[in-house]
């Protein structure tokens, strides 16, 4: 599935600097693994070594949180748009 | 040093004394660098100790800026009853990913270039002060001037002027 990955702020740096790159994938972990095989580092940014999400990383797809869907495992269409955003968070 | 309108400034203040006795949290949207709206974002943690913008909320807030070609000014949150500066958790998660402890600030900022904006009601009347975080854990302190609505349209007034004169000089020859 070829889809648009939506980067926002400073996880742009993980993809030479760019707002939107397209990637490959059935779903969202084979996305992050198609940018993981461009850009290095890429899936470390998002996720930790056993696959799971950073708490301080959302992403989105479309207009859901793909926590509420079935995250890296959340299956993906032509055309859509996964967006990953920093957390925002203090105290 | 951030010029924030003093309607924005009694906006967040408002919702600082609203979400009691939780911290409040939210963004400030501008357009050509002038702030133009403040926005209440959820508290997913729900507590006087933290805040976790809701995700949704946020990513709405992100969708709506590209679309209507707004920028990301300041991020706000509220301190109930400390000080209005960036505590060490405020600071740790203003990093990218966030630092462990003190000495772990070899990183970006997760949105450089932002205001963190602490709204205090610690003491009365409640404080509100700017800081920018940068890489390395430097967190600076700017004052903020209060932009009245006379000198937000002597400032819309300046930037027609330019756009008109870069646009049509020959109308000042």
């Amino acid at each position: 599935m070829a889809v648009q990955v939506h980067v926002t702020s400073v996880i742009q740096k993980a993809v030479d600097g760019q707002r939107q790159v397209a990637a490959d994938g059935n779903t969202v972990g084979e996305v992050i693994a198609n940018l993981e095989s461009r850009y290095p580092g890429f899936r470390a940014t998002v996720m930790d070594d056993s696959g799971q999400l950073h708490r301080f990383v959302n992403i989105y797809l479309n207009d859901e949180d793909i926590r509420y869907l079935q995250g890296s495992d959340t299956a993906l269409s032509d055309g859509d748009q996964v967006s990953i955003l920093p957390a925002l968070a203090g105290g | 040093m951030p010029r924030i309108p003093r309607a924005i400034i009694d906006e967040m203040v408002a919702h600082a004394r609203a979400d009691l006795p939780n911290e409040a949290c939210g963004i400030v949207h501008a357009r050509e660098g002038v702030p133009v709206a403040s926005y209440r974002v959820k508290n997913a943690a729900a507590s006087p100790y933290r805040y976790l913008m809701d995700p949704m909320q946020q990513y709405r807030l992100e969708t709506q800026r590209d679309e209507s070609g707004e920028t990301l000014f300041a991020i706000y949150h509220s301190h109930v009853a400390s000080e209005g500066r960036p505590s060490q958790t405020d600071r740790r998660q203003a990093f990218f990913p966030p630092a462990q402890d003190d000495n772990d600030f070899d990183r970006d900022p997760a949105y450089p270039g932002t205001w963190y904006i602490l709204v205090s009601l610690a003491e009365e009347p409640p404080t509100v002060r700017a800081f920018q975080v940068s890489r390395g854990g430097i967190v600076d302190e700017e004052p903020i001037e209060t932009a009245t609505l006379l000198s937000v349209l002597a400032a819309a007034a300046s930037l027609v002027y330019r756009w008109v004169r870069a646009r049509w000089p020959w109308l000042f020859w």
